[in-house]
């Protein structure tokens, strides 16, 4: 199973990489008259067989976002044109949309995979970080003990108790105004492992308390052996935990982008982000409406199955222990 | 051990004030402040009476020294807001939060649990169902989630959709309260116990797995021992170590309330109240719900660090190394 | 392998799940409601369950503005006059008739005889004299004392007898006795200690027992449950009748449910849980409403035109800007003049709004019927006249990066500053954006949260701020703060002592005369003039007002809606139900308790 998830992340990362050529259309270009227009049906039959083609949507309603088609005329799909891998016709108001329009009438699947770059970088970078300080940190305190410890330990519960959109304003008051991307990038990067550190922390600590009590461990520092290698030698044991964790960081800190941006630590809104555009959808007429605006639930889902196909599969033959 | 809970009691005083002085310093730093409520109509006389009222005219200093000596007196202040007193409102709130807490709590460890158990020590396509579920469960957003829960609940009418108590509750008999208050509460609940029990299956059917590696369970079953309860009940107790270590938080994030699920649902927790107030800039407000979160934060890891000494004893054994 | 044909199992069968979910979510319907009964012939009885989205920051309107203290004291107080939210005519209440002295500066006002408070107390003139001293308090700084000054004198008010009241204006007013529509008449046994004691600021706080609480209102409130609801039961003293005799209110019992969410508002009228909101349906619900009202669970009223629309301004203060040298074209008319005409308020309408709006080329829209001045100057869209506009104040693209700039170098470059999360402002600074980025206008948006956004509006420390600042009276004259170079609410330059412009002077002098003149048709020859002056100069753009509608259950009769919050409730004495309402049994057995002794 590990294989098939490291095949799902090269897949993502890729699309996520060739964003600009597999997107049919660019991610922030509005079609005024194809506002939550639902995705266009490709067809491939006109008579006979024929290269796959779409017909322009048309407003019926605005208000009540009906469209139907216009088959006056067949628009083929253009492959490799544009540096684009497919695309129909944008510039005469036929757009190739795949996933449909959202509110200002944008490509849905271009802003998803566009999205998928930052989303999942930010959320990736922020896991690693987040797991790598915690699971320092708690090493060390399970391991010391004691003092150590305890001040480790209150330490992440002061964490903890801060007002996370506190922190988030008062750094956005004293960011410049217009804020470029890569410093958003950065904040939110530091944000995010400063308030996930303590939740890896704790597990972590906990893991490691418990495993330096056992006999290869106690008989390891009888030996001799100072803290750095018997701590190398325990960890093994918070490794499976780290994995686990590190795993449900990522969709937590995709959806808490949205959250920052809320409080205006996020991204120009010329660069979608899964986050933002989840809560855009999150209108109940829309999730009847228009259930193509959920597609960013999907996509962060198909990421953490991948991510936990991946964690879950260690390779060791797994016990069997039903019948 | 009184030792130790008197030292983590005297911590839990310690957190509750920098908790409450933290978010004291933070909504001075915020830009803007309370009296960004008054609306644009406010004249500049109602502006410098209400920052008057909430010493923001005087320094940060001489705010907290007023603010600390009427604390300890449990005199918390005044909201904007709600113009009332901090201490009752924080109360009534927690006591509605902790109501749903408390439920969503024992809902999601034992759903979450039961699942881990089961995808932990099985392969087989329960499991991986399972798997998918939870997955699904945590990549939804808590807001969309409570959104579908509350569409599913207004169409299917099984559910009301959101509030704490039913219209006429005031004129029902405690029974019957009782029960109404049951039929509220599977909303709410179901949006905050899912994607936890989700979080609680991955993490135990991680550390299952693992610990069904360790050598006496190994040893046990290439010597023939069939398996059974035995094995898996000491199987189980080592791999809970983790997550007694991350219960702890749990415990606090859901006593400190969710704001979102509760906003969908409208129940009137403490969430709801100190994500009203850190958007109005209620200095006061925040600082006693600040004081409240991280009060039941405290008593949250405590309660984690009991229940993982109880779970792995070697814990409790250790020396400073 | 078993264990990857299982897992591929496993998922195969957990997607059939959810799709069959899927599928079972959108076939479900709501129940078809009950067709409403032909008879609309509204009687006495029921309950009426509306939402609202706070709590009350206190029962006392004197000290609070927020919206749920409007709404409750809609429905428990009473005023001498009412301007009829939805024919904008002036009604008497508690007054029965009035006369006014020839230079309108003296109003003899008659009130009805024989009126009772809630809890049984006579109603006299006492209580109005009451009322005026307690708002023009010192001690209590009342937020109601600015809405009844005139020519800045406090109104004056003395009782010569039970049942009259003689109030005094210092000069002449436009509006006259249309002002005293702002005051709830409160009852002088319950609040006369506070008010001699200086406590007035605190009564009847939200911690007040209800039992405390008494007024004329329609209804009386019987409890409070903080977080979830208020509770109101029919006054049964309510001095007002039908036209067949009736005693009103024809409602038993009304509920302020507090719904935070306006999905879950939303959520909760389709599935019958609450049968009137108090907000206008957002532009992407109408299509669900239309639906739940093909379905017979609801009835969609439209509201008409919204009075106030979204704004769009510099910041023009020249204290604050005089170091900032994209100030010399900023400050220039025709720089405004040109992003007015390059914005399509057509396609704005369509995008923002899904077409359910107005464009407004000015602060007054249609929706205000008395005052809107449909000759005011319009901007039609039109880039190339938008372009020759900029060009004559020396703005010409001359590095060709799409982005004018100014002799010097200057680019048009401004960060404009909005609150996120409105739907209409993110979606408007979209569109304002890129039809200003074809006439070489680069205009950066920073959504911000809505405090550090006021922030930096009241320290004039922004180049650019689309929201809306809310007007909230249908007189201009009531609005003073807007329109007056020195007022608190002249938004594009605060905190101003003298008038910056040439129109600005003009615009003070012509609001001054209006808001003392008392000849209707005068006062509206100078308001037009007002809103052409604005409409050359744009100091505010404004591009677009929608069309508001209003969603309540069928149950609901009798109801006039109004532009104005709350849209259906502020009738309630006239609002009736029709069929069973929820527990209705035990509400109608106290309304048969407590029948109303004969006036």
């Amino acid at each position: 199973m590990k294989r098939a998830g490291i095949g799902l992340v090269i897949v993502v990362a890729s699309i996520a990489l060739f964003a600009p050529y597999l997107a049919p259309n660019s991610p922030d270009r509005r079609f005024p008259n194809l506002l939550y227009a639902p995705p266009t049906r490709v067809y491939v039959r006109q008579g006979g067989f024929r290269a796959p083609f779409i017909y322009q949507w048309r407003i019926v309603s605005r208000l009540e976002r009906s469209f139907r088609e216009s088959r006056v005329r067949a628009v083929p799909l253009r492959w490799f044109a544009d540096r684009r891998l497919v695309t129909a016709d944008p510039d005469n108001n036929a757009p190739l949309l795949l996933l449909g329009a959202d509110a200002y009438g944008r490509d849905v699947f271009s802003r998803l995979i566009y999205g998928s770059r930052v989303s999942l970088a930010l959320a990736a970078v922020a896991a690693v970080v987040a797991v790598i300080v915690g699971g320092v940190i708690g090493a060390v305190a399970g391991y010391a003990g004691g003092r150590l410890d305890d001040l480790l330990s209150r330490v992440s519960e002061l964490v903890l108790v801060l007002p996370a959109m506190y922190v988030a304003l008062a750094l956005r008051a004293v960011m410049p105004l217009v804020l470029p991307a890569s410093s958003v990038f950065i904040l939110l990067t530091m944000i995010f492992a400063l308030f996930g550190w303590p939740i890896v922390a704790r597990g972590v600590r906990a893991t490691i308390a418990s495993e330096r009590q056992r006999e290869y461990a106690l008989a390891a520092r009888a030996a001799g052996a100072g803290p750095v290698r018997v701590l190398r030698h325990l960890l093994p044991a918070a490794r499976g935990f780290l994995t686990v964790q590190g795993s449900l960081l990522i969709p937590a800190f995709i959806l808490a982008e949205a959250t920052m941006s809320y409080v205006g630590l996020g991204f120009p809104d010329t660069t979608p982000t899964w986050g933002t555009m989840l809560q855009d959808a999150a209108n109940v007429t829309l999730i009847v409406e228009a259930p193509w605006m959920l597609a960013p639930a999907a996509a962060i889902f198909s990421v953490v199955l991948a991510v936990n196909l991946i964690v879950q599969g260690t390779g060791r033959p797994p016990v069997q222990l039903g019948k | 051990m009184t030792a130790f809970l008197i030292r983590r009691l005297l911590f839990a005083i310690v957190l509750v004030v920098f908790a409450a002085s933290a978010a004291l310093l933070l909504t001075r730093l915020a830009p803007g402040d309370v009296t960004s409520q008054l609306g644009p109509g406010a004249t500049r006389a109602e502006i410098a009476a209400t920052r008057a009222r909430f010493a923001l005219d005087r320094g940060l200093v001489a705010q907290w020294t007023e603010w600390a000596g009427r604390a300890v007196r449990f005199d918390l202040g005044e909201s904007f807001l709600y113009n009332r007193p901090v201490a009752p409102l924080v109360r009534a709130a927690a006591v509605n939060t902790a109501a749903l807490a408390v439920v969503a709590l024992v809902t999601a460890t034992l759903l979450g649990l039961a699942l881990g158990v089961v995808t932990g020590s099985r392969h087989d396509a329960v499991a991986a169902i399972v798997r998918v579920l939870s997955l699904v469960s945590i990549s939804i957003p808590p807001l969309l989630a409570s959104l579908l829960l509350a569409f599913i609940a207004a169409r299917t009418g099984w559910l009301p959709v959101g509030g704490m108590s039913s219209v006429n509750a005031s004129d029902m008999s405690w029974p019957a309260w009782l029960s109404d208050l049951a039929w509220h509460l599977p909303l709410p609940v179901l949006a905050l116990a899912l994607p936890l029990a989700a979080t609680f299956e991955r993490l135990q059917s991680q550390s299952l797995a693992e610990a069904l590696h360790q050598p006496f369970v190994r040893a046990a079953l290439a010597r023939g021992v069939a398996p059974s309860g035995l094995i898996l009940r000491h199987a189980w107790r080592v791999s809970l170590r983790a997550i007694c270590g991350v219960y702890g938080v749990a415990i606090g994030a859901l006593l400190s309330g969710s704001f979102v699920v509760e906003y969908v649902t409208a129940w009137p927790g403490l969430g709801r109240l100190m994500y009203e107030a850190l958007r109005a800039r209620d200095i006061y407000l925040v600082a006693g719900c600040a004081a409240m979160g991280s009060f039941f934060l405290a008593i949250g890891t405590l309660a984690g660090d009991l229940l993982l000494a109880a779970a792995d004893p070697r814990v409790r054994e250790a020396e400073p190394a | 392998m078993t264990v990857t044909r299982s897992r591929y199992l496993g998922v195969l069968v957990t997607a059939a799940l959810l799709v069959a979910g899927f599928l079972w979510w959108r076939a479900a319907t709501p129940e078809n409601g009950l067709r409403s009964r032909a008879g609309t012939v509204p009687r006495r009885g029921g309950q009426l369950v509306a939402s609202l989205r706070t709590d009350p920051r206190s029962f006392n309107r004197y000290v609070a503005r927020d919206f749920t203290t409007e709404a409750l004291t809609t429905l428990t107080h009473d005023r001498l006059v009412r301007i009829n939210r939805a024919t904008f005519a002036l009604e008497p209440r508690l007054a029965e008739r009035w006369e006014s002295s020839e230079d309108g500066r003296t109003h003899t006002v008659h009130l009805r005889h024989g009126l009772s408070w809630s809890d049984g107390t006579p109603f006299t003139s006492a209580d109005v004299v009451f009322s005026f001293e307690a708002v023009f308090d010192r001690r209590t700084e009342s937020l109601l004392a600015s809405s009844l000054i005139v020519a800045a004198q406090p109104m004056r008010a003395t009782a010569p007898d039970a049942d009259t009241v003689v109030i005094s204006f210092a000069g002449p007013s436009g509006p006259g006795v249309r002002l005293l529509d702002n005051l709830p008449i409160l009852p002088r046994h319950k609040l006369q200690a506070a008010l001699a004691g200086g406590t007035f600021a605190e009564a009847w706080d939200t911690r007040t027992p209800p039992g405390d609480l008494a007024g004329m209102g329609p209804f009386v409130l019987r409890e409070y449950q903080p977080g979830q609801r208020l509770v109101l039961d029919r006054n049964p003293h309510y001095w007002r009748h039908a036209e067949d005799g009736t005693a009103l209110p024809y409602l038993d019992r009304v509920v302020l449910e507090i719904v935070p969410d306006q999905n879950a508002e939303l959520l909760r009228l389709q599935a019958r849980a609450i049968d009137t909101t108090q907000d206008a349906l957002r532009p992407e619900d109408f299509v669900t409403a239309r639906r739940s009202e093909q379905q017979g669970v609801l009835k969609m009223v439209e509201l008409g035109v919204a009075l106030d629309a979204d704004a769009f301004w510099f910041c023009l203060k020249p204290e604050a800007k005089k170091k900032d040298p994209r100030f010399a074209f900023v400050q220039k008319p025709q720089f405004r003049q040109a992003i007015s005409h390059a914005v399509d308020r057509e396609e704005f309408a369509q995008t923002v709004y899904l077409s359910e709006a107005v464009p407004v080329w000015g602060p007054i829209t249609s929706g205000n019927r008395q005052w809107f001045d449909p000759n005011v100057p319009r901007y039609p869209p039109d880039l190339d006249k938008a372009r020759a506009l900029l060009k004559g104040l020396g703005l010409e693209d001359r590095d060709g990066n799409g982005v004018v700039e100014d002799a010097a170098g200057t680019e048009a470059r401004f960060a404009v500053i909005t609150q996120r999360g409105v739907t209409s402002y993110e979606r408007g600074t979209t569109v304002l954006r890129d039809r200003a980025a074809k006439i070489g206008i680069a205009l950066d948006i920073v959504p911000l949260e809505f405090g550090a956004m006021i922030q930096k509006m009241l320290a004039s420390d922004y180049d650019a701020i689309y929201m809306k600042p809310i007007m909230t009276d249908l007189d201009p004259a009531a609005s003073m703060d807007l329109w007056l170079s020195s007022g608190s609410g002249h938004f594009w330059n605060l905190e101003q002592t003298t008038p910056a412009t040439e129109w600005e002077k003009r615009i003070d002098t012509l609001m001054l005369e209006q808001a003392a003149a008392t000849d209707d048709r005068r006062r509206h020859e100078l308001f037009n003039d007002v809103q052409r002056v604005l409409a050359e100069n744009l100091p505010v753009l404004y591009f677009a007002a929608p069309r508001m509608y209003a969603a309540h259950s069928t149950r609901v009769i009798n109801v006039m809606p109004s532009v104005l919050r709350p849209p259906i409730l502020w009738n309630a004495d006239l609002l009736a139900v029709n069929g069973p309402g929820a527990d209705s049994s035990s509400a109608s057995a106290e309304a048969t308790a407590d029948a109303p002794s004969s006036h």
